[in-house]
């Protein structure tokens, strides 16, 4: 988390270093594309904590 | 894939969003971009070229201002006039088969309006129909289109974010999945000029960057893969 959170900063200085219009375009999406899959890592990792709590899947 | 963008709109070089769009087109691909009014000033159209371009391309792509729920007259002449018998449909009118067909459409409401209840009443789905008719009877797939509604009122960031919706509309394998967007970012980071970076460490930076959208994307791939396991 803070590794991501380094990083998506570093992105953010560059995308307002950059002197390209497509550039800045590209590290504002790299940097929502970061945050969407870490979202998803949350909902996924939220997901298969349920799953493996769920007496249903204890196979007892 | 070979993606044609035919553009029809009668003042292009005035049309703020039509020049961000044309402004926005990536150096390169395979993307051919064919404005209707400047080819045609005199709105005669050369329909064996049209042709020709059309067989040359997999994405057909029309772009224009949403007037009057329809598209400006010289794209709907383009049509009478280029998707003839026996070319897009009829006998042996297959030369358009298994292409795919999208519209770009740049539209003055907001989205909300157009829905039952809504200043305009009717949504977008409803209203391109025409335009739906037209790819199923020529064998098009038809795209989910890109819609881009009040352009003038766009804030900085959604119009950087509009700009990669655009390259990737042109380009992207559809439907356009997350993972199909990390290989497209991946590919445009290992392009990306680090002469318009000032800092030393720029490349690093998008070295690291990389890296961590492959490595979330195998995390991801094993969480999914754990959940499937233990569902019964």
């Amino acid at each position: 988390m803070e590794e991501h959170q380094w990083l998506v900063k570093q992105l953010e200085q560059l995308e307002s270093d950059s002197r390209d219009y497509k550039q800045k375009a590209l590290l504002q999406a790299t940097i929502a594309l970061l945050e969407e899959q870490e979202k998803r890592r949350e909902q996924l990792q939220g997901e298969l904590d349920g799953t493996l709590w769920s007496p249903g899947n204890w196979n007892i | 894939m070979k993606t044609l963008i035919i553009v029809s709109h009668p003042t292009v070089e005035e049309s703020g969003s039509q020049q961000f769009l044309i402004q926005s087109l990536p150096d390169d691909e395979e993307i051919t971009l064919h404005v209707l009014e400047q080819t045609y000033p005199d709105g005669e159209i050369d329909v064996d070229k049209e042709q020709a371009l059309l067989r040359e391309h997999d994405r057909i792509l029309f772009q224009f201002p949403f007037y009057w729920y329809s598209s400006p007259p010289l794209l709907k002449k383009w049509q009478d006039e280029v998707l003839t018998d026996h070319f897009a449909f009829g006998y042996r009118g297959t030369k358009l088969h298994d292409k795919e067909f999208g519209l770009v459409l740049v539209i003055g409401l907001p989205e909300k309006e157009y829905q039952t209840g809504g200043q305009e009443g009717f949504s977008i789905s409803e209203l391109t129909k025409p335009f739906q008719a037209m790819a199923k009877k020529t064998g098009m797939h038809y795209l989910k289109p890109l819609t881009i509604f009040q352009f003038p009122y766009l804030a900085e960031p959604e119009k950087k974010a509009l700009l990669v919706d655009y390259q990737q509309y042109l380009s992207l394998p559809q439907p356009i999945s997350l993972k199909r967007k990390e290989n497209w970012v991946l590919d445009q980071l290992a392009k990306t000029s680090k002469e318009t970076l000032p800092t030393e460490d720029a490349a690093f930076v998008l070295e690291a960057a990389a890296e961590a959208i492959e490595d979330n994307r195998m995390e991801l791939d094993e969480l999914r893969l754990h959940i499937d396991n233990y569902d019964i």
